[in-house]
């Protein structure tokens, strides 16, 4: 594991290397909106950022992903598998959403059934990470075991260093590549103590939930309460908050077709906020009103998750707070579950205040 | 006419474009209006494929988009003349809705050329005949349909 | 607090405990700056949350065929007035159900106009202070002239408080407007290629959320055509033909029935700006059949009405 220091205006030259071996997909300032996109060189790339809106789920996962396409010539079909993966590098991606990309893994490589359109653009992916200096007020990564500057599930971390970046990695792929950067310098003794300092400083400022681990064994009693009948009623019952979440996952796969008789089958993102998700062939939808939708995706990252995993399926970005069209406190409370709402100002109607008090006196 | 049906030939041999459009017609007028076109040996361009509708109050606008985003080059819809719909109003509610539809298809940029709209009625067969060439000659004007190609 | 919130708030309380409303629908705060949330209230002592300001974005309206048992309260700016009587119209509301609380409006800010503005830096505060937009941050703080992040509809809008109300709460300036769609006519002079340039470019970004058509009052449809799946007609995959499509037909469904809200567009994750199509569609029905949505209980919409000398300029000609 190595630890070494690079300067700003190296990190050009540093891209430049990286790109006779990788793709490289970086932060890019589309429309006043980052999103991660292949880039050509580091100017492109805006590094001093908040987070991206959409999150880099969409590189490895994207929107819309062809599982294979197929041409017709007369009575011969002809199909046409995808081409073998490129070795891509994620650069600057947020701790937060490095994590994601592990969580995610649990879900694709569940069981006997190997997603290996996902599987394979990991192995193939080389992630960057840089730390996170400003997290915002919606930010909670500490309570679900990550953190601004954490490198668990990073290969590289740079953090932002007056005008430099110090540069960690923390696995075999990692070293392997600051092994090839020549133009690097080591990081002194000083340096790295004032670094860890300042780490621990940000950190502190995030936000803490408290007892998040716990909320599956408090959901386990809560399916039928009428907390989520409020929950549900300012919902709009759109798909951003799942969309622009970096663990949701869900996907629908539809066939597409030409009028030359070539086609493809794609595989969209889909979520369990639509009545459609769950609407069978024989027309019966086992999951008819908002309020069943909006507690399936609490139960599935904060209750089904862990169980499954052992891992609460949220990453703390905080982004399904920040663009939930009606911002209500209670829907991004119900996010985080109850627990979270006496800390993000949610104010409970007077008839479901009672309830609560018992809920919050009821923790371990 | 004969000159036209020998250059049509031509047309045919050479690789010109040839503009597909694609024609819904009412059952009970434009249809039937089309039927004497036929009858009447009136020559018009073969470009058109009719879609026989009982009504053109029956013409959902997906029809409309459904064909061009799936490439058809033009439209052309046609219905009885107001007051003559066999429905009574039918050919009314229909006019509203492709009023709406057109102005709106123009705004977002899709060319006036390729939708075309008219009343003809059974007894007009040489009106239906000279409503097909114009079409065509409106289609032909602006080209192949290229707007909603898929880029895959 | 403001005059406006203190009579809101005094009407509520009193409906809910004369027994007049089981239920008030209004804005809440929400829970970042910028931004409004719907609120239900029930019990007279929650009244101190209902809230009025240049946040309030959301069309209310768009929540009351969720509460068909229920007598309504709802604080109706202009567009949620409108939005309210369109639903009465097209038989999807009772009114002698829902008390129509008419409020005055200033109309709201473009949130994510002044997001970009912002750029990569976090807004913790938002106030108004006269004609300047105040924005706090961390270590920013920016004053911008709040006209130029008002929204464009609201610059348009000829009712600020709804046309039809059954009580009304502050005072109500009206409106000397002149609109004559000057915004659409200058789109209108470009090529049919640059404007479909235009919307591609604009909807390209679009991740189909469906946020604008749940937050559409007049989008109430059990099953949305794009969810028609016996056939299925057009694509879902966020490329950019089936996101074209899409909006396309969207704007076509709410033709002659939008009442120029905005909240489409205010509630797009990303950003999208579909009031030019909703504007479009405002002039067609006007200037084709002289309809405004939502400002008369009696008037039918235009799409289900006819007439025989309806405008019939654009039907090809033998000649």
């Amino acid at each position: 594991m190595m630890q070494k220091m690079i300067s700003k205006d190296k990190i050009s030259k540093f891209i430049s290397v990286l790109q006779k071996e990788y793709k490289i997909f970086g932060p890019v300032r589309e429309k006043g909106d980052i999103v991660f996109k292949e880039v050509q060189s580091a100017d492109e790339m805006d590094l001093d950022y908040l987070n991206s809106k959409i999150p880099p789920k969409s590189v490895l996962f994207p929107m819309v992903d062809t599982l294979f396409s197929y041409k017709k010539d007369g009575e011969k079909v002809e199909i046409i598998e995808n081409k073998p993966y490129n070795k891509v590098v994620i650069f600057g991606i947020r701790p937060c959403d490095a994590q994601s990309f592990y969580l995610l893994h649990n879900f694709f490589n569940f069981g006997k059934f190997k997603d290996p359109n996902f599987l394979d653009r990991l192995l193939n992916t080389v992630l960057i990470g840089i730390g996170c200096l400003n997290p915002r007020n919606t930010c909670f990564c500490t309570s679900v075991n990550g953190g601004p500057f954490n490198s668990e599930h990073v290969d590289i971390l740079l953090t932002k260093f007056k005008e430099n970046y110090f540069i960690a990695s923390s696995t075999d792929d990692g070293d392997v590549i600051l092994k090839k950067m020549d133009f690097l310098s080591d990081a002194k003794d000083s340096d790295v103590k004032e670094i860890e300092e300042m780490q621990k400083k940000v950190e502190s400022s995030i936000k803490i939930i408290e007892d998040l681990e716990d909320l599956h064994k408090i959901l386990d009693n809560m399916y039928e309460d009428p907390l989520w009948e409020e929950c549900a009623l300012g919902c709009l019952g759109c798909g951003t908050c799942s969309y622009l979440c970096p663990t949701c996952h869900c996907f629908d796969v539809v066939d597409e077709n030409k009028p030359d008789g070539s086609g493809r089958r794609v595989r969209i993102w889909d979520t369990c906020q639509f009545p459609l998700f769950t609407l069978e062939t024989s027309g019966h939808n086992p999951r008819t009103n908002k309020i069943q939708r909006a507690r399936q995706r609490i139960y599935h990252k904060f209750n089904y998750y862990p169980k499954n995993y052992n891992l609460i399926g949220c990453v703390g970005c905080g982004r399904c707070i920040l663009y939930c069209p009606v911002s209500n406190a209670a829907r991004v409370g119900e996010h985080i579950g109850p627990l979270a709402w006496k800390s993000m100002n949610f104010i409970p109607s007077a008839a479901i205040a009672s309830r609560l008090g018992v809920l919050f006196l009821s923790l371990p | 006419m004969v000159e036209e049906t020998k250059q049509a030939a031509k047309g045919e041999a050479s690789e010109e474009w040839k503009p597909k459009i694609i024609a819904f017609l009412c059952n009970w007028c434009s249809y039937a209006g089309a039927d004497l076109a036929g009858v009447s040996r009136v020559q018009y361009p073969p470009n058109i494929r009719i879609v026989r509708v009982p009504c053109s109050g029956r013409i959902n606008p997906f029809f409309i988009i459904k064909s061009l985003s799936a490439g058809w080059d033009g439209i052309l819809v046609s219905g009885c003349h107001p007051g003559d719909c066999h429905y009574i109003s039918g050919n009314y509610v229909a006019r509203r809705r492709f009023a709406i539809l057109r102005d709106l298809l123009i705004f977002m940029g899709v060319q006036p050329e390729r939708l075309n709209f008219t009343w003809v009625s059974a007894a007009e067969g040489e009106r239906f005949g000279k409503v097909v060439k114009k079409t065509v000659e409106n289609v032909k004007s602006v080209g192949p349909n290229k707007m909603f190609e898929k880029d895959w | 607090m403001s005059d406006l919130e203190s009579s809101i708030r005094e009407t509520a309380k009193n409906l809910l405990t004369e027994g007049k409303v089981d239920l008030i629908l209004g804005y809440e705060k929400g829970a970042l700056p910028l931004r409004a949330a719907p609120c239900f209230i029930t019990d007279p002592t929650d009244v101190d949350r209902l809230v009025f300001d240049y946040s309030c974005d959301l069309n209310l309206a768009k929540f009351l065929r969720e509460h068909p048992e229920k007598k309504l309260g709802i604080i109706s700016k202009g567009c949620v007035g409108r939005g309210v009587i369109h639903l009465v119209v097209e038989n999807q509301l009772n009114k002698e159900n829902i008390t129509i609380i008419g409020i005055p409006c200033q109309g709201v800010i473009n949130r994510s106009r002044v997001i970009r503005k912002i750029g990569e830096r976090e807004i913790l505060e938002v106030k108004v202070e006269n004609d300047k937009l105040l924005v706090k941050g961390k270590d920013f703080e920016e004053s911008l002239p709040l006209d130029d992040y008002i929204n464009n509809l609201c610059k348009t809008c000829h009712y600020k408080s709804p046309p039809v109300a059954d009580i009304t709460v502050g005072e109500a300036t009206a409106s000397s407007l002149q609109d004559n769609f000057e915004d659409i006519t200058s789109f209108e002079s470009k090529t049919p290629g640059e404007k479909m340039e235009y919307f591609k470019d604009e909807l390209n970004r679009c991740i189909r959320c469906y946020a604008c058509r749940e937050a559409c009052p007049v989008c109430y449809c059990s099953l949305c055509f794009i969810d028609q799946n016996k056939p299925v007609w057009f694509g879902k995959t966020a490329d950019i033909t089936d996101n074209f499509i899409f909006h396309m037909i969207r704007a076509l469904h709410v033709a002659g029935r939008c009442v120029s809200c905005g909240a489409c567009s205010s509630v797009c994750p990303m950003g999208i700006d579909l009031n030019l199509l909703n504007r479009k569609v405002e002039q067609i029905v006007k200037e084709r059949y002289n309809f405004e949505s939502g400002i008369s209980l009696e008037t039918p919409p235009p799409m289900g009405a006819h007439k025989f000398e309806d405008g019939q300029e654009f039907m090809i000609e033998e000649d």
